[in-house]
């Protein structure tokens, strides 16, 4: 029977009553289609919550994201990890879920930790708050103690930490970050976004560093620091090729994990901050600017050099005074500042200015740090007084680095380029360099700086094989504005192999005191000048020069223009 | 005679024999999950809750529901006990008491959350709404039913007279979940019993007229709507709900090992869907909305073989607010709808809520009585002969 026919015959028997039921239990179908619809929707957003959007599985994206450092590591040339960040321990409290005695826990927490005390475990624990630290920083040796305490009102907790295995290595190149994990300062501040950013942290930033250069370079200067009793050092050692900094270093010693217990000082960074009038140093600069400009057209020229020359109201005098004429090389061996002086006043104040606004002097270092220095000059008073000064490094105040990337352009074959903390590769293409000196001025100065060393008031830089070449200075300490007595800025600038220059090595020591073994003497060729000899004699096979007694610069070029020695 | 035999003719022995017991065991699984589901939210809402002097144990709300179980379940039994007639005089008495107390709330009430919704009565609080909402249903059936038989009485008019006091002094709280809520099952009462389409398609227009008037003059309502439609704004209590279907996937975390219930606003009631989609997995969730169905489809089912107008009406509310506002819950716990404020029945820890849903419950367990062995139903009998 069809249901037409059947709801006829319905209405026919039941009536009005049973069609309104009729019509009802119909519209009651529609509501069960309405709920089951309801449910169909309900079941597919949750398939859609729970396996479409949920489906980058929770679990495994955090394994991922946990592998990938909140903030990138930091490494040397090598990959030797200078800076990392781990998961750190920290204790809190909740003083009102201890369970425990509070006096016997205070006691078994300052057992646990390293400098915690009975009374500031107590007052912690008895704190009205509901939550407060105990100690941040912990090591999982000292956290793992307290975790054996099983004191339910201790928490431990991880929290992101800087750390720098190396303790203080190149720690001014680093710099360290503040409680907030931002960079504060060196690499770390000066990379801020770099080493933060989601889609870079992931890959270690590659520094230029070499960390057993570095490590040499600190160790060398430390025991020298401390032999004479010097307030500070510096130290740099830099490729002349491309200008990257293989080492660099300040002294006193900077913890970046614990950089707000440096000192001021040590907090200091004398190689790109500090300016100091690095004196004689200067002097090659000068002679190179002479030789370029055509006044100085051999190593043989000759200066009057009397025991005085009075240029004004000042007398220029030599700590080893000649006496009478002398060739330039004989200048550069006995570091005249006599002789220097009149080289640079022939050389003329507008082009050694010109000079040395190429070479960036006249400029806070160019390195990515943002601890840079503002030189000091003549400026405006730039006379020829100034120029003579200036021409063996006084009244003119620049970084260590500046001296380094300025040697390294003497001697690079005249090509100056900004020194870099990046390691240059593939992803750090070599910084374009523009021409200071010429080729040939920068091969002759090879032969005359190693001259320094070899006949010179350099002789205890020398590194037997090595090649060393480069130029004591000895400068008064310029403290607010006056010379200090008897404090002095020794400097040396060296530069190895002088055959074929690679690399420069500067070391400074601030105040370094005279000793009984220096014969009273506190000249850079006494205590700064030994320490890079070291250096290069411990770097040396590190970088793979090899030492060879039979390879000299051409020496002919300056040896027929000095007196030889009368031997004792 | 064994007790509850086929011939145990007590009080007891009847009940056994005409209640749908089938719908029976699914309410009681029902409260059992919900059991389940406090106990995980319990932590979550007590860390939330605890505070200054105010510390509660994890399982402070577990505690509470289980007493609140036991207070409910005697009275959704007892009243399933009732005869058809009782029912409907329980439920006239109340709708006309329970209204008085919901036009006293402004008076007497107490503020919670913006809102006035409760009223105090010897240290204990309830909301007149949740307990006029089942009796007005039956209510409403009883005036409704009567156009079965006679036209002459206005009593659909009448029935939409009572819902605008209601729904006037809900607004004026202001309760717009409830509103809509007593709104859709009157609605869905009088299309049930033969409201014309026109009159249907007219009401629906109306609905949305005072939803729109809600959008546009209650400020709380304009701010819930617009963070749902646009998304912009303060979503975080919807987008910490997504978080935990995400983070419970298919399966879930396992029980008591959830962690985004920790940052749910009210774990243990409006949210409580979410606290189970986190521990117990999205399967678990079908589970629950699908039991909820079943108890819908289930009475719907069995209201086709219903021949008293007046039950099948009845009934047939009932269990319309009791899947609309497990289905309203659900949707907002998954972002389908704008948040309401609206609990889970019977899964949701609560107090006077649990009891008036108990109540409720017990009113469609008592209409739905009958013998089991007749059929009305020609549908049935049709589908059963195919």
């Amino acid at each position: 029977m069809s249901p037409l026919a059947l709801r006829q015959q319905r209405i026919q028997v039941a009536g009005q009553r049973q069609l309104a039921l009729g019509r009802s239990r119909q519209r009651l179908m529609i509501g069960v289609l309405l709920f089951v619809a309801l449910l169909a929707v309900v079941a597919l957003r949750l398939l859609d919550l729970s396996m479409l959007q949920g489906a980058k599985p929770a679990g495994q994206r955090d394994l991922f994201a946990a592998l990938v450092p909140p903030r990138a590591d930091i490494v040397d040339r090598h990959g030797a990890e200078l800076a990392r960040t781990f998961d750190a321990y920290s204790i809190a409290v909740r003083p009102r879920d201890i369970v425990g005695d509070k006096r016997e826990l205070a006691e078994r927490i300052a057992a646990a930790l390293p400098g915690m005390t009975y009374e500031k475990a107590l007052a912690t624990l008895n704190h009205p708050g509901k939550y407060r630290y105990l100690q941040r920083r912990v090591l999982p040796t000292d956290a793992k103690r307290i975790n054996a305490i099983g004191e339910p009102g201790i928490l431990l907790e991880r929290e992101p930490e800087r750390l720098y295995p190396n303790l203080g290595l190149a720690s001014h190149i680093l710099g360290y970050t503040d409680i907030d994990g931002k960079g504060a300062a060196g690499v770390e501040r000066a990379f801020e976004e770099r080493l933060s950013r989601d889609d870079m942290r992931g890959k270690p930033l590659v520094l230029s560093v070499d960390s057993r250069i570095q490590q040499a370079m600190e160790h060398e200067l430390a025991v020298a620091m401390e032999k004479f009793s010097a307030v500070g050092a510096a130290g740099i050692v830099l490729d002349v090729r491309t200008g990257e900094v293989l080492a660099m270093t300040s002294l006193p010693e900077l913890n970046p994990n614990d950089a707000g217990k440096g000192s001021v000082e040590a907090r200091f960074n004398r190689t790109t901050l500090g300016v100091y009038e690095l004196g004689s140093t200067f002097k090659p600069f000068t002679v190179a600017m002479a030789m370029d400009a055509g006044t100085v057209r051999s190593m043989g020229q000759m200066y009057e050099c009397p025991r005085g020359l009075r240029v004004g109201r000042f007398t220029i005098t030599d700590t080893h005074p000649f006496g009478r004429r002398c060739s330039v090389a004989e200048i550069m061996q006995e570091s005249s500042n006599i002789g220097t002086a009149q080289i640079a006043r022939e050389l003329g104040g507008a082009r050694q200015k010109a000079f040395l606004e190429k070479m960036g002097f006249l400029e806070p270092v160019s390195i990515e740090l943002k601890e840079r220095g503002r030189t000091l000059s003549p400026g405006a008073n730039w006379g020829e007084i100034a120029t003579m000064t200036v021409g063996y490094g006084h009244g003119i105040a620049v970084t260590p680095l500046h001296l380094a990337t300025g040697y390294a352009a003497l001697f690079n074959g005249g090509v100056w380029r900004p020194a870099t903390i990046l390691k240059v590769g593939k992803d750090q293409p070599l910084a374009p360099g523009r021409r200071v000196f010429t080729e040939q001025t920068s091969y002759k100065m090879r032969a005359l700086m190693r001259l320094v060393v070899t006949e010179g008031t350099g002789r205890k830089a020398d590194a037997p094989g090595y090649r060393v070449g480069g130029k004591t200075g000895t400068a008064e300490k310029v403290v607010n504005g006056r010379y200090k007595r008897n404090a002095v800025i020794n400097t040396f600038a060296g530069v190895f192999p002088m055959d074929d220059p690679r690399y420069v090595v500067v070391a400074m020591l601030d105040e370094p005191q005279p000793l009984k073994e220096t014969y009273g003497f506190r000249t850079a060729g006494w205590n700064v000048a030994p320490v890079v000899s070291k250096v290069i004699t411990r770097i040396g096979p590190v970088l793979g020069v090899v030492p060879d007694e039979q390879r000299e610069p051409n020496m002919a070029e300056v040896l027929p223009y000095i007196e030889p020695k009368a031997k004792p | 005679m064994t007790p509850l035999g086929r011939n145990d003719r007590t009080l007891l022995g009847r009940w056994f024999w005409t209640i749908d017991r089938v719908l029976l065991l699914m309410v009681l699984m029902l409260i059992g999950i919900g059991l389940v589901a406090v106990a995980a939210a319990s932590p979550a809402a007590s860390h939330r809750y605890s505070g200054g002097s105010v510390q509660l144990g994890d399982l402070h709300y577990f505690k509470r529901q289980v007493f609140w179980v036991l207070a409910g379940l005697p009275v959704m039994l007892g009243v399933s006990m009732l005869t058809v007639t009782w029912a409907r005089r329980l439920a006239i008495a109340g709708t006309l008491g329970f209204l008085v107390a919901l036009a006293a709330v402004p008076v007497l009430g107490a503020e919670a959350n913006g809102a006035m919704r409760w009223i105090s009565l010897g240290g204990f609080q309830f909301q007149p709404s949740e307990f006029l909402k089942p009796l007005f249903i039956v209510f409403t059936a009883w005036l409704l039913a009567t156009r079965y038989d006679d036209h002459s009485i206005p009593a659909l008019q009448l029935s939409f007279g009572f819902l605008v006091v209601i729904a006037a002094l809900l607004m004026k709280q202001p309760d717009l979940g409830q509103t809509v809520l007593f709104a859709g099952v009157w609605l869905a009462q009088a299309f049930l019993a033969g409201m014309g389409i026109g009159t249907l398609v007219g009401a629906l227009c109306l609905a949305i007229a005072g939803l729109g008037m809600a959008y546009l003059f209650v400020p709380h309502v304009t701010s819930r709507i617009d963070r749902f439609l646009t998304g912009g704004g303060d979503t975080y209590q919807i987008d910490r709900a997504l978080d935990c279907f995400k983070s419970g996937g298919l399966f879930g975390a396992g029980p008591g090992e959830g962690q985004m219930k920790f940052s749910l606003p009210e774990p243990h009631t409006d949210y409580i869907f979410s606290v189970i989609g986190e521990e117990f997995g999205a399967i678990a969730c079908f589970g629950v909305a699908a039991l909820f169905l079943a108890i819908v489809v289930r009475v719907l089912l069995q209201l086709l073989e219903e021949d008293d107008p007046f039950v099948f009406l009845a009934s047939a509310g009932l269990v319309t607010q009791f899947g609309a506002q497990a289905m309203i819950n659900i949707m907002v716990n998954l972002s389908l709808l704008p948040s309401k404020g609206m609990t889970l029945p019977f899964i949701s820890h609560g107090g006077s809520s649990f009891l008036a849903l108990s109540m409720g419950m017990g009113l469609l367990l008592a209409l739905t009585r009958r013998n089991r062995f007749l059929k009305a139903s020609p549908y049935v009998q049709r589908w059963r002969a195919a």
